[in-house]
């Protein structure tokens, strides 16, 4: 043995391109479904108004910083079997942000179920990376598993030639 | 030919424990910094007793030394 890290991610890097893969990646672990990916502002505005008339609540993703070539209407709409809407985007300070919202839920079940989302991409953000960046440095995956506390154990090996 | 063993546990919250394993020395500061630098910032660090061996490189020397 040599060392042991304990490491808390940073979502920055990537840009748009990887919140959205990491988005897509959690809402399939969740059971939601890409309803658009709205890139104009009269789109995303009247989603806006959508939303105001239902019970909505804000996450932000903890230590996260979108590009700034990322703009402010750009997001991802996630819906759910039982009518929760996910939206992913980034606000004014360039931070990104979750964005749940649903008839007949209180705003206690959507914050936990932002914050349930919000976990599962910083999952997805941090594993999309550590492979990519390991697999270019030549490391080969041995072994990976999902316990069933939902960790992601990867054993990666080098050979040193 | 040496090989090098990484245990990656990714936490549902992004959470990350990195295991390495047969670094020694400065290659094992190097590739935790590689990993800090992909994940974010580093919460702990705990050295294990192989790190505080020399390098490869050193020992090889050393072993040349004692054959003359």
């Amino acid at each position: 043995m040599s060392a042991v890290l304990i490491l808390t991610p940073l979502i920055v890097g990537g840009g748009w391109t990887a919140i959205s893969a990491a988005a897509a990646g959690a809402a399939v672990a969740l059971g939601l479904t890409v309803r658009s990916t709205a890139k104009e502002g009269l789109k995303a505005a009247e989603q806006e108004q959508a939303v105001a008339a239902r019970n909505s609540v804000e996450v932000e993703v903890k230590n996260s910083e979108v590009l700034e070539n990322v703009r402010t209407e750009q997001q991802i709409v996630l819906r759910g079997r039982d009518g929760v809407e996910v939206r992913v985007k980034r606000d004014a300070r360039g931070r990104c942000v979750v964005c749940a919202s649903g008839k007949g839920k209180t705003k206690a079940e959507l914050r936990a179920f932002a914050e349930r989302f919000t976990d599962r991409m910083t999952q997805c953000f941090v594993y999309n990376r550590v492979m990519t960046e390991l697999k270019a440095k030549g490391f080969q995956v041995m072994s990976e598993e999902r316990a069933q506390d939902e960790t992601v154990n990867i054993r990666v090996r080098q050979w040193e030639g | 030919m040496p090989q090098r063993d990484v245990e990656i546990s990714i936490s549902k919250n992004g959470e990350v424990k990195v295991h390495i394993k047969g670094y020694k020395g400065k290659a094992c500061v190097k590739f935790g910094a590689f990993m800090a630098e992909i994940v974010g910032k580093i919460k702990s660090q705990q050295f294990t007793n192989e790190y505080y061996e020399p390098d490869e490189k050193a020992a090889i020397r050393l072993e040349q030394k004692q054959g003359k």
